[in-house]
């Protein structure tokens, strides 16, 4: 038999995988642009077309807006200290000469929880009383996810802790492709160590970093469980980003239509973000 | 490699897939079991143990299955409604906050009591509780607990100082400015109430709402429909705070909180529920015999101080298929003997008047008459089914108000615009 | 070059910054075993005593143990559908002329990047219709949803990246496909598996919003939503927490730690693909 690939066959092979998805990802994706063009409330059973309604409240909404810049802030300081922190911990575990798989254990702990799991415990860490930051901090008594100033610096803290052994990972990976040679012709033409990071290091990591950006800014912008449990959004909405705002107005308020048109702006600023970056990648030659 | 590990998957997921089936239903014949949800109740007793053994000797024929609630308010509400909301609950008699009862029943979820209720069954209870359970004249659910809103004074530091219990606002400030310059106890709070973002939030906020005149759903719908009343009781919770008459941590406060610090004797002055009462007068409280009970203090502009009634009700989920037993037991949990039972368990307060003054409870718990007129004197919140929607639109509002992140111009004009959008077209 | 620290103290001072970085969990097993009455006071640090008293609450009080079956459950069922129909598109794309593969592909990994936020509402209403909710299919449909688009993205680069040749001369062998398949693509294709299967049970275990929302009694409930909705009394119960959030963390992080290599692979080879 010969190998001349037969369509009917690759259809059928491919065919249940996209069915489901058509029905789980792309049906619900359309669904919910219908949605946020109407006023549904289902425990009063209202079911009624109303167009651009809920957008035009969004747009004069304090709250939403509110909810936008702290998504943004989240996001945006949240992966860069990934990066860094990423960054230096991935060039001190390419170093490691004994204990490697150990090093990468005690780091892939902090990502391997579930996000719950991480939330429970740093709210444990920030208690007033008897949490063991403030202890640190020889008995201050910061209430630190009851502090509008507190909570949100706190909340990044807890979401860098979790993701950074990500970033860390994928440096890793990328720094052990590097040959040793090529630091060692460096070094004997006489660069210091901090030349050969920025020379050879830097511009060969440059690829996994831009992609690790794409990952973590995709992830930062849709996090939802360590908001939701951690500070629920408090105190005074200072750390309500926009997912939490959307699942509060659709669960809570059981306005599925508001809450509804909340998640498709969430929805198209993930995919703006991510035609954006895919676009320079394509410059950068990285994808097909 | 890969076939071991694809072979584990299946082997391991089929083997739990036989773990997945559901509880199995009962058929007909043999006794019917009742599956009922509650709330932990709060109190060195649990009265419902008992209760339910009673129940079981006296109907042989019902098994009552009780399951216990998620313990925060809004994750109970949260809980009923997913289940309510996808048909077939798994429950039957469920332990509702009365606020709820108008949205569940306007949802068609609850089942219709009034065929089942003799006439009069509800005229026993308090007026305010039975009418949390009316919506469109029709009966939904039966009033379980009763709660009112009320202020908790150190009656010994009053004496002390030849002050009455305060009936304004004003006095209150004045008596907590007096009693702590004479004290000199720098640790001794002024005024506790709840100001963290939840139910209890928009209940201390309708309280002072009341107490100045106004309140927060004019007749016609509107929302605030005094602002500037409106403004400046926000204003006066928010100078509560950073005049220091109430602790900062008040923007964290719920009742637990609070009780605990006024229990230790580090506060003049508490608003809190009846629950509370009992709990001071417990053998090794610091505080016993010096907790005085009084209304909530009014505003210069309103009339009156009054507490707002709370509690909880029993109701019938709308797809049980033992609607007979289930209001059979609902009946006999809100019953004089249960409620009586309850009462005596302490920490949980009869919604039948009678029983507030029945002799043998009044010795065990002497604050039950005083109870009693305050109830009374107390409102409910706004019953409507889009309660709900109105209180947890309100809440972070309010928080932020008084966190002090918005003017309370703003808090009050922004709830305002938010409400009329979430509430338009919703009726009653 | 100068100036080096000895290579073994630099290892073990990496190791110990490390285990500092672990230091919020290592906190959270040490509360899950101090005893009731010492967890609100510091100092002291370290309990006087292990006691097991809150494993013993969770396991025997709380419905910690019927979710920790649920996740488990849910998880290699959704492992093994996400696995088999992921290979088998991704092997379809990968060596079959597809009408349509381009944009097909494209829309597939677009998938990769929605917002979980953005179709839990129709998802609810579809699994309130089909009678879905608290079912473990519901829950393995949904984590599909999104597990599915990462699995074919990750093999479909996997096989692509096989070379032909190896197919083909074993069809010069006389063998048809589906033996080809079996005995040449698969074993060559398992590390992926591996990648792809570790990836996928990783993000069901620990997936949060889905469960929250599609579950309602422990016929369902996965372990993070009883972790959410633990129950406590008066006070939050932090010791019975910490040891119910340590239950919930071993099967992950026994996944993460013992299958580390697959791991490095799986996440390089979907990010540095071409």
């Amino acid at each position: 038999m010969s190998l001349r690939a037969a369509p009917r066959t690759g259809l059928l092979l491919v065919a249940p995988a996209l069915l489901l998805l058509a029905a789980v990802t792309a049906y619900p994706a359309l669904w919910v642009l219908w949605l946020s063009l109407q006023r549904r409330v289902p425990i009063f059973g209202i079911a009624e077309f109303e167009g651009a309604g809920n957008y035009l409240f969004l747009a004069g909404d304090p709250r939403f807006w509110s909810a936008t810049r702290i998504t943004l802030a989240f996001t945006v300081i949240s992966v860069l200290l990934e990066l860094v922190a990423g960054l230096l911990v991935a060039l001190a575990l390419a170093g490691q000469r004994r204990g490697r798989r150990l090093a990468l254990s005690l780091l892939l702990l902090a990502w391997a929880l579930p996000g719950v799991v991480t939330a429970k415990l740093f709210e444990w860490l920030y208690n007033p009383a008897a949490g063991l930051v403030n202890y640190l901090l020889l008995g201050a008594q910061i209430n630190w996810l009851g502090d509008p100033a507190l909570a949100l610096p706190g909340l990044i803290v807890a979401d860098v802790w979790r993701t950074m052994p990500l970033v860390a990972l994928l440096c890793y990976a990328r720094l052990l492709t590097i040959p040793a040679e090529i630091y060692e012709a460096a070094r004997v033409d006489g660069a210091g160590d901090l030349a050969a990071f920025l020379r050879i290091t830097l511009p060969l990591c440059r690829s996994i970093l831009l992609i690790a950006l794409l990952f973590r800014t995709l992830d930062a912008l849709r996090a939802f469980d360590l908001m939701f449990i951690l500070t629920g959004g408090g105190p005074a909405g200072t750390t309500e980003t926009l997912t939490v705002y959307a699942y509060r107005s659709l669960f809570q308020t059981l306005h599925l239509g508001l809450g509804s048109a909340i998640a498709v702006v969430v929805f198209g600023l993930v995919m703006l973000v991510a035609w954006g970056y895919l676009r320079a990648l394509r410059r950068e030659g990285l994808t097909a | 490699m890969t076939r071991a590990i694809l072979a584990v998957c299946l082997a391991g997921a089929l083997a739990l897939a036989g773990c997945a089936d559901s509880p199995p239903r009962d058929g007909g014949g043999g006794p019917v079991t009742v599956v009922f949800k509650h709330a932990k109740l709060l109190g060195p007793v649990d009265p419902l143990a008992p209760l339910l053994v009673e129940f079981a000797a006296l109907h042989p024929e019902i098994r009552v299955r009780a399951e216990a609630l998620p313990w925060s308010s809004d994750e109970q509400r949260q809980f009923l409604v997913i289940n309510l909301e996808g048909g077939n609950p798994g429950f039957d008699v469920m332990m509702l906050d009365c606020i709820w009862v108008p949205e569940f029943a306007r949802a068609g979820w609850l089942l219709d009591l009034t065929p089942s209720l003799p006439p009069g069954e509800l005229a026993a209870h308090f007026p305010s509780a039975a009418e949390a359970a009316r919506y469109r004249g029709r009966d939904w659910a039966l009033p379980w607990m009763m709660n009112v809103g009320l202020l908790y004074y150190r009656a010994d530091l009053l004496a002390r100082h030849g002050l009455r219990p305060p009936e304004t606002y004003d006095e209150l400030v004045a008596a907590i400015r007096r009693i702590r310059a004479a004290e000199g106890n720098p640790r001794l709070e002024g005024y506790l109430w709840q100001g963290k973002q939840y139910e209890g939030l928009v209940v201390n906020v309708l309280e002072g709402l009341w107490a100045a005149g106004t309140r927060v759903l004019g007749d016609d719908g509107r929302v605030f429909p005094d602002p500037e009343r409106a403004e400046a009781v926000l204003r006066f919770l928010r100078g509560l705070i950073t005049e220091g008459l109430s602790p900062p941590w008040t923007t964290a406060a719920d009742e637990e909180i609070t009780r605990r610090a006024f229990g230790q004797g580090e506060a003049i002055f508490l608003r809190s529920w009846p629950y509370a009462a009992d709990l001071f007068e417990l053998p090794d409280s610091p505080v016993r015999g010096k907790v005085g009970l009084a209304p909530l203090p009014r505003h210069a502009t309103g009339t009156a101080g009054a507490g707002s009634t709370g509690g909880a009700h029993l109701g019938v989920a709308r797809g049980t298929r033992h609607p007979e037993a289930a209001i059979t037991l609902a009946r006999f949990l809100t019953s004089e003997r249960a409620q009586r039972v309850m009462a005596e368990s302490g920490a949980v307060k009869p919604t039948r008047p009678a029983l507030y003054h029945d002799p043998a409870l009044v010795r065990a718990f002497p604050s039950l008459p005083r109870i009693h007129d305050l109830t009374l004197a107390g409102r409910p919140r706004p019953v409507t089914p889009a309660y709900v929607i109105l209180s947890t639109t309100l809440q972070p509002e309010l928080s932020a108000a008084l966190v002090g992140v918005k003017t309370p111009a703003e808090t009050v004009a922004q709830s305002r615009r938010r409400l009329e959008f979430l509430l338009e077209g919703l009726g009653g | 070059m100068r100036g080096r620290p000895h290579p073994t103290l630099r290892d073990a001072a990496v190791l110990l910054g490390l285990a500092v970085y672990a230091l919020p969990f290592i906190w959270q097993v040490l509360t899950s075993l101090k005893p009731e009455a010492e967890l609100m006071r510091l100092p002291p640090l370290l309990p006087s005593r292990l006691s097991w008293e809150h494993y013993q609450v969770v396991l025997e009080r709380s419905l910690m143990l019927r979710a920790l079956l649920n996740s488990l459950g849910v998880g290699l069922l959704t492992t093994g559908l996400a696995l088999a129909l992921g290979l088998a598109a991704a092997y379809g794309f990968a060596r079959f002329p597809v009408p349509g593969k381009g944009p097909l592909l494209l829309a597939i990994v677009a998938g990769t990047a929605f917002p979980q936020i953005a179709t839990v509402s129709p998802l609810y209403l579809l699994m309130r219709a089909l009678g879905l909710r608290d079912t473990w299919l519901g829950l393995i449909l949904a984590n599909t949803s999104f597990a599915l688009p990462l699995v074919v993205w990750l093999l479909a680069g996997f096989i692509r990246d096989l070379p032909v040749a190896l197919e083909e001369a074993a069809a010069v062998d006389g063998a048809g496909r589906l033996q080809t398949f079996q005995w040449v693509v698969l074993p060559l294709v398992a590390p992926g598996l591996a990648s792809a299967a570790l990836l996928t049970f990783l993000f069901s275990w620990n997936e949060f919003l889905f469960a929250y929302t599609f579950t309602a009694t422990e016929a369902s409930r996965t372990a993070p939503v009883a972790l959410a909705l633990f129950p406590g009394v008066f006070e939050v119960p932090w010791g019975d927490i910490a040891a119910a959030s340590i239950l919930a963390s071993l099967p992950p992080i026994a996944v993460v730690v013992g299958l580390q290599r697959f791991l490095v692979r799986g996440l390089v080879a979907g990010a540095l693909r071409e």
